[in-house]
Formats: C-alpha cells, structure tokens, sequence
C-alpha cells in the first residue's frame, strides 16, 4: 500500500524490494541526504574462496568483504535510514523482498523489508547454501538450500536488524532490517538516500550501518518541503 | 523440640532474604503424556541442580559458563537444538522433558534420568518462564515421520548419493569424520567455535540413539548451531535413506546397516579403510 | 578408623584399657575419620554446584547417587581425564575448625574411695578443630575410577581411609562394576556422608555397636563396625537412573587395616535397594543388607608366646542385618533403619593371644541385639538443612544371664543444623551447629550405672 523508494546500486535489479512504487500521496514532505564517514574505515580484506571452487571461478579478482562499503567522497554505502519514530507501523507490503546467492555472497549485502512482508531466498549458485538469520527477537531458523531447490520463502513478525550467514561458507556475511514502517531506504554507491512522501509530523530518523550502529536525527516535517540531513560515521581503522 | 523450631523459624526468616529470585515470576506448566509439570517445583529443582551453569536468570551465563564449551543453553532466547518440530519454531514439552532424561553426549550436560519423571516435568515447566515466547508462541507442528521402510542395499546408496549431493560432508566430511572443508571454521548462534559430529566416534548422536532420532535432527536442524533444517530440501523417504547411510558411518557401532553396507564389496572397501588401529585413550576411541 | 580394626588379637590392646578409656578413644577417632565425600574436585571438574549431587552436603541427592554408583561418571563425554584442562587436579581438602563442649556424667577419677575408685562428671569445651582429609578421587580413563583418601587426625597422624579402583560398566552395562581395594560398604546410610559430627552424635550407633560381655566388660577378641571402611572386593549393579541397586562384597576380615593384622578369613557383605516414586511426593527408596563376617578366636602360630600377625584361626561367626527406608514427604525427609545382630559366644568372650583353641566361659551365650534409628530432614532449600536423629539399641540376649537385662542397651538423640550460606562449583561451605546426648546402660567405670556423655558443637565444615 505504502509507497517506498530505495536507493541501491549495480546488481539491485534482482531486488525486488527496491522498485520505487506509485506515489498516493505526492503532497507529503520530502527526506533526503547523504551518509558519509570521517576517519579512515578499515580495509576490506579479499574472500578467499579457494575452498568453493565453484564460486571461485566466478570471480576474475576475488570480491572483498562488505561490511564497510565506501564510495568516492567519503560516502557510505550499505546504511539503512529509516523512520524510527513518528511514524505509523504500516502494513505488509504484497511484493517479496528477494535475497540472492550468487557466486557465494549475498546480493544485496544489506536487505531491508517490513514486518510481515514475504522473503524470499533464492540461491543461485552451484553449490549447497544453509541460510542462517541470527535474530535475537524474532524465531532463529536455520535452513539448507542445496542447488536447483525452490526459494524459501519466511518471515519475520518483530521489527529486528539481523545478521545472517552461511555456516558452510564463513564467508558469506549478509543483514535483513526489518522495518516497522515503510519508510525506508539503503543507501547505494552515491550514499544518498531519499524518503518520501512524509505526511507532516516529527520524525526520528535513524541510520544503521553494520560495523558502525546507529545515528538519529528528529526532522519536523509540515507540508511539501524537502528537509536534507546528513549522517556522518566515525570510522574505525579496525 | 521446642528450641529447634524456634531455630527453624528464626533461620527461615534469614533465608527467604537469600534465596535466589528467578527472572521468570509467571507460572508455567508443562504436560507430558498424563505429566503435568509445575513451574513453581520447577524452580526449586532449578536452583539447586541447574543455576550453576544455565544461571539465576535462564540465559546460559551461570558461574561455570566461562569454563563450559558449547555454552549453556540460554533460557531466554528459547532457542533449543533437539526438537521434534520445524525449525525455528519452539519444541514440544516432551522434546524438553526427554533431553533432560538423555543428556546431551559432547557437552557438559548429563543425563537427569536420576530424578523422577515429576521433577523433569516441573523442570521443563519453569525454563519455560524465562522467555516470553512461551506465553505468545505456541510449540511447531511436530514433523511427520513415515515408517521406517525396509532396508536395502539401494537405500544405503541412495542415502550415499544424498549424502554427496546435499553437501553433508562440507562440514561432517567425506568419512563423517566432522572434519570436511569447513568444518574449522563453525561457529554457533553465540559465535563460539563448534565442532560437527563425528560419526566414527559414537553411536550417540546429539538428540538420541534410535533411527528416528537420526531422521529427526536433519529434518529440524539443531537450532543455534550451523546445522541447518533440510526439510524443505529432502522428501520424507530419502531421508530414510540419508539415515540408512548415517549408520554405516557410525563403523564402531554394530547395526544392520553397516552389517549389510559390509556384505558389500564397495561397502566392505569402504569401512575396512577407516578403522585405523588405535590405541586406547579413555576417549572413546577404541581400536 | 584403623585402630578400631587394629584388633585385640593383633597384641597391641590390653585388657587393662578401661572402658571408658576405649569408648572415649574409640569416639575421638570415629570423630577424626568422619571423612565424607563431598568432592568441590568434582563440582570443579563438570562445573556443577555442590547441591546437584547433595541434598545436603555430605548427604547425597538420588543424582548424586547415579554419579557415584556410575564411577564418578556423568556419561556425557567430559568423564575421562583426557577432557580435562591438564592442570585439573582431582583433590579436595576438608576440615573442621570448631568449638565444642563434650561432658561426661560419670568419669572415673580418684576419690575418697582411693585410686580410679571414684567417679564424677567431667565437662570441658574449648575452640578445636576436627582431622584433615585430602580426596583425591575421579577417573583414570573412560568407565575406570578410583578413590584414594588419606586422612589425618587431628594430630595429624595419618591412615589410609580409603584406596580404591574400579572398572565401570564393564562391557557397556551399569551391572557389572567391580571395585578393588579399601572403600565404604555398600551403606545406603552412608556413615561417611554423615550430617552429624559431634563425638557423641557424628556416627551411627547402629553401625558400631557391639556388646558388653558383663558389666564393665567390653566385647575384646575382636572388632568392627559396618560403617568402617573394609578391603576387598565389590560386585555393584545398578539400573541406568539409579532405581534398582545391588551389591555383593567379599572382604578380609580385618576391618580395613592394613597388613592383614589378623586372620586369613573373609567376609561377605550383600545389599540391595529398590527406589520408586510415590506420587509428587518424591523418590522413595527401601532396602536390605546384611554382613556376614568371622574373626579368629586364636592363632596358628606365635613367636613368644604371642600371636605371629596374619595368623589367627578359628574363625568364629558375627552377623548384622538391617532393613532401611528412605522416605521423602517433599522437603521432609526420614530415613528409618531397623538393625540386628549376632556374635558367637567364644567371639564374643575370649580373648586369644595365643596357640591355644580358647573355650568359651561355662554358661556363655551368643549374644544378639536389635536397633532402630529414625533420622529426619528438613531441607529448606539446598542451603539450609535441619537434622535431627534418634538411634536405639535393645539387647535380646546377654552373653550371660546374670547380667541385667539392659546392659550395654544405648540411646542417641541428636539435633543439627548446617547452613550453607553460598553454593558454588568451586567449595563446600557450612555453618554447623550440633548437640548430640546419648546414654549407655551399665557401662560407667566403677558404678556400673548409666553412662550419659553429651555433645556441643559450632563450628565451620569447609571443603574446597
């Protein structure tokens, strides 16, 4: 029903989540803004694969790891900004937000869907995977999906950021954010995000970044405006 | 008489101060078969057989926690390995009720078959009031278990393909040894190292002896630890011949499976070559 | 524990030792040997807190039970050494700092009536503290375990009160242990796991007592107690929780010490028990033994006219039987015991030191006896314990018929409390306050009345 925008890059098209939908309120006010970091972020080291052939061969230079995404300006990739107060819970979105396997990571890295909305794992790689979501509030399953099995298809009913991983391929790091409402928006390569449509109100708006937590912001939205707000990360060099 | 009930009561006074609160103040029952556990005697079993490594507070961190590996069971996060239902979902009060009488082998937990029926009942009743979920979920489906069918050949070879194909041995490793490729790298919900089970140490598999018990933990997976639920992956009747196949791994402990997975050739090949002598150690390895 | 065992026979007691010498010397060793097992060793070793396998320490809980008759084992993998951190060490020490008051009614002193002639009531109390035991107990591998427990005096002196391997669940079943050397009886009442440590009340009159030949005579050719560690060998089965146990022993007749000291004869001791649950109340549990011993009345050869040791034949027959329950009303508990025993007449008259076959005095019974004892908890919680014990003894039938009816019959109450103000994996800890009276008929020193002896004790039980 409600409307969101998501920003995100490259391989995205595979998310369905990301689609920008129909606007029914175009009269609402506008957040928009960039996430950056100050410092020096640590270095993202290569995946060693050696151990997955099958992934390997996937890849001419082994792909880094993804926790700490950086584009140029010092921008920060991967951050969740959502509406963490000030906003109606709204309900589940028909659409499924998709997680992929491919060549042994997660795309997208960070994949972010409502309370109740359907998500599907798909995996498309020639090996088996094991999806193992490590939520504290919600249910912890934990399930195998071998090559050529249909997606799994689960939800979550508690708002909760969830780290999920692979046990059979330590490497494979990923997060579901689970989200109240569906203002939401993941920040791409530019690291700007936009959340639209805002019915007047004060809100808190909040940005995630895996390593680095959370920041807040209240913004006091009253008509069509656009409000700019800036989220700037301390990055540590470890 | 009469000075030692004054005694009595003076003491009592003094102790109700001491005693430890548990977090969980609801009441709670648990039902097995005609069981009705209570959490209320649950508690006073607790805190005395059980607080020393699960904690005052159910989540796992009592004084032993620092020293016992895998870590307690953490009450609070209700997230239980030996299950009969889906994964992610809570277990039956049976499913509890029997693991306090088995034991867990490989961890420090011990068989609780000492106490009486009653008293497991009653415990299972009071972990149940640590975590929430209790009140607002209510235990899975159990997992439906077709009988057993006949044992064959085909089956152990068939259980042996699946074993190849749903990449059991990445972990459990190609002779179920638990040293496959990624093996050194497991870790638990908790993040802490956790090894996969070793086929050729035991016959004692984490959640029971029996077949259906083998059938039962790759169909629910051990929840909190990397070994994942292949429910959605494995029809009901391969996995009886996953299962016939598990047991010829087990080479130290007699079964009709690996009496029968012997009387082959490939079979025979294949077992003569794990046993290597070895002395013993008191590891339970035997020669 | 020892010299009680040390045996006339073997030379080193004269008759000459007075009664109350050998009741007051008996007592003080009982209380320096009152070793229970109660092993921080273990609760270190699987992490668990000492009220998992105590309802009360020493007293053990129907897992605790299972953990022992399972050889020290849990049976979850972390039993064998090989699992242990290397510097794990399986020792524990207990002591007993203490004040204590012990008062006797009628001690024999010099008087008017001249030299020992007399007799009075002697009170003394003063701070003390109890022997030092050092367990050092465990596995050796998988399903071999074993038990060696030096024990000291509190002068220090030391004696082996236990020394002890066993092979567990020999050929995968809980029914086949088999363990070898110096150990505790079978006991369901375990006098080593005794909640009680007065001289007076710190052990089972039951266990001990044997009878007065006339008055102010003590049964002299030989001695033993059921609660006395014995050496030999013990078959012990038990169902895998624990509810069904049974057990057979053959030991030398020596009661456990060392240097076969006496005979070449042995000894059989045979218990079962049977535990079923009644309701919510709890687990129940009843049983049976009985002791079937010999002891030489004199010996084959001697050197000097006395007795070379090991030597000693013409066994004669002692016997004692007892039936026990275990009964649990949720936080109370009782555990009632009915005992009897039997002597043989030359056993239980004559004294042999040397070649000669001894003939029993003219007119000489075999005496027999029966008991009862009833010990009641109340166990608050894991911290708190309430104890109260009485024990009886009755004569049937005196060595001899002149003497009165009720010589040597003797009656024990005593009241405890043990606080423990922590439980953890890592020490024992307990308040323990104690009064213990008992009353033995006829066996005063001079008089020949009633010997009352009472028992007050505060003081800190720590293991660790």
């Amino acid at each position: 029903m409600q409307m969101k925008r998501v920003v995100i890059a490259g391989v995205v098209v595979l998310a369905a989540s990301a689609l920008a939908v129909a606007n029914p309120n175009p009269a609402g006010g506008t957040i928009s803004g960039k996430v950056t970091y100050e410092g020096t972020p640590k270095k993202m080291k290569p995946i060693d694969m050696s151990k997955e052939p099958s992934c390997a061969k996937m890849y001419a230079t082994p792909p880094t790891g993804e926790s700490v995404v950086t584009g140029p300006g010092n921008v920060l990739q991967d951050v969740v900004v959502y509406i963490s107060a000030g906003a109606p819970d709204d309900a589940a979105p028909s659409s499924a937000a998709v997680f992929t396997q491919k060549g042994c990571r997660y795309i997208p890295h960070v994949l972010a869907f409502q309370v109740n909305q359907e998500l599907k794992i798909v995996n498309e790689d020639q090996t088996s995977h094991n999806i193992h979501p490590m939520p504290k509030l919600n249910r912890e399953w934990n399930k195998s999906q071998p090559p050529g099995t249909p997606p799994i298809s689960e939800k979550y009913d508690k708002a909760e950021f969830i780290p999920v991983k692979c046990n059979v391929h330590p490497w494979m790091h990923g997060n579901f954010a689970v989200l109240k409402n569906s203002h939401y928006a993941v920040t791409g390569e530019s690291g700007s995000f936009t959340l639209p449509n805002l019915p007047p109100g004060k809100y808190t708006v909040t940005a995630w970044q895996e390593e680095y937590g959370d920041q807040s912001q209240e913004v006091t939205i009253s008509g069509g405006e656009t409000k700019t707000v800036t989220f700037v990360f301390k990055a540590k060099p470890y | 008489m009469r000075r030692i009930n004054f005694a009595r009561i003076a003491v009592n006074v003094v102790l109700a101060a001491a005693l430890p609160l548990a977090a969980g103040a609801q009441q709670m029952e648990s039902h097995i078969g005609n069981l009705t556990g209570h959490s209320d005697a649950g508690r006073q079993l607790y805190f005395r057989y059980c607080w020393g490594c699960h904690g005052p507070h159910g989540n796992g961190m009592g004084e032993n926690e620092p020293w016992v590996t895998p870590q307690p069971r953490n009450f609070v996060a209700a997230v239980f390995k030996c299950r009969s239902t889906p994964t992610g979902t809570l277990p039956l009060d049976s499913d509890l009720f029997n693991t306090l009488k088995r034991g867990f082998n490989f961890t420090n937990m011990p068989s609780w078959a000492a106490l009486t029926d009653q008293n497991r009942a009653d415990l299972v009743a009071f972990i149940k009031t640590f975590s929430p979920r209790w009140k607002s979920e209510k235990p899975g489906d159990p997992i439906q278990i077709p009988p057993e069918p006949t044992l064959t050949i085909g089956s152990i070879k068939h259980g042996q393909e699946l074993f190849q194909k749903l990449e059991c041995w990445k972990c459990h490793g190609q002779e179920g040894r638990g040293d496959g490729p990624s093996a050194s790298t497991l870790t638990d919900s908790n993040d802490q190292p956790i090894r996969p089970y070793d086929f050729t140490s035991d016959n004692r598999s984490k959640c029971g002896r029996t077949n259906q018990d083998l059938y039962k933990i790759f169909m629910t997976g051990v929840d909190g630890t990397p070994m994942p639920s292949f429910a959605d992956v494995v029809k009901p009747e391969d996995a009886w011949d996953l299962v016939h196949f598990l047991r010829t791994l087990q080479y130290n402990n007699p079964s009709p499976e690996l009496t029968m997975w012997e009387g082959t050739p490939e079979g025979k090949a294949i077992v003569a070559a794990k046993r290597v002598k070895q002395t013993y150690t008191g590891s339970g390895v035997k020669p | 524990m020892d010299v009680r065992g040390t045996g006339v026979v073997g030379g080193r007691f004269r008759l000459g030792t007075t009664l109350l010498g050998s009741i007051a010397l008996l007592v003080v060793l009982l209380f320096s040997c009152s070793s229970a097992s109660a092993l921080p060793a273990f609760a270190r070793k699987y992490g668990m807190p000492c009220s998992s396998c105590h309802e009360a320490w020493p007293k053990l809980s129907p897992f605790g039970q299972q953990f022992k008759d399972n050889g020290y084992q849990m049976g979850n993998d972390r039993d064998a050494p090989i699992f242990q951190n290397p510097s794990y060490w399986p020792v524990t020490f207990r002591i007993t700092p203490q004040w204590h008051r012990e008062s006797t009614n009628k001690a024999q002193v010099d008087g008017v009536d001249g030299v020992g002639a007399d007799e009075a009531k002697v009170t003394t109390h003063g701070f003390d503290w109890s022997g030092l035991d050092f367990h050092t107990a465990g596995t050796l591998a998988n399903n071999i375990s074993f038990y060696v427990l030096p024990s000291s005096d509190n002068t220090g002196a030391f004696h082996f009160e236990s020394v002890w391997a066993r092979l567990d669940n020999i050929a995968g079943s809980s029914w086949l242990n088999v363990k070898f050397g110096k150990f505790e009886l079978d006991n369901l009442l375990s006098e080593k796991r005794i909640l009680t440590l007065t001289n007076v009340g710190g052990f089972y009159e039951n266990y001990h007592f044997q009878p007065m030949v006339a008055p102010g005579v003590p049964e002299a050719s030989y001695s033993f107690g059921i609660g006395d560690n014995q050496v030999g060998i013990e078959w012990m089965g038990h169902s895998k929780d624990d509810r069904t146990r049974v057990s057979a022993s053959l030991l030398s007749s020596n009661d456990g010490t060392p240097g076969l000291p006496t005979s070449r004869g042995y000894d059989g001791f045979f218990a079962a028990s049977q535990a079923f649950q009644l309701g919510s109340l709890g687990l129940q549990r009843v049983g049976g033994f009985a002791y079937i011993g010999e002891a030489p009345t004199y010996f084959q050869y001697t050197l000097n006219g006395t007795g070379i040791p090991g030597t000693g034949i013409g066994n004669k027959g002692f016997q004692r039987y007892g039936l026990i329950g275990m009964w649990y009303i949720k936080k109370f508990d009782i555990t009632t015991m009915y005992f009897h025993g039997k002597d043989d007449a030359t056993l239980a008259t004559t004294l042999a030191l040397t070649g000669a076959p001894p003939t029993p005095p003219t007119g000489a019974h075999s005496p027999t006896w029966n008991g009862a004892l009833f010990e009641s908890h109340y166990n608050f919680n894991p911290q708190l314990i309430l104890i109260n014990r009485y024990e009886m003894v009755r004569m049937s039938q005196q060595v001899f018929s002149t003497n009165p009816g009720n010589l040597g019959n003797v009656d024990t109450l005593t009241f405890g409390v043990r606080y423990y103000p922590f439980i953890s994996s890592r020490a024992g800890f307990a308040y323990h306050g104690e009064y213990a009276i008992s009353r033995i008929r006829g066996a005063s020193p001079v008089t020949l009345t009633d010997l009352v002896s009472s028992s007050l004790l505060a003081g800190i039980d720590f293991d660790f």
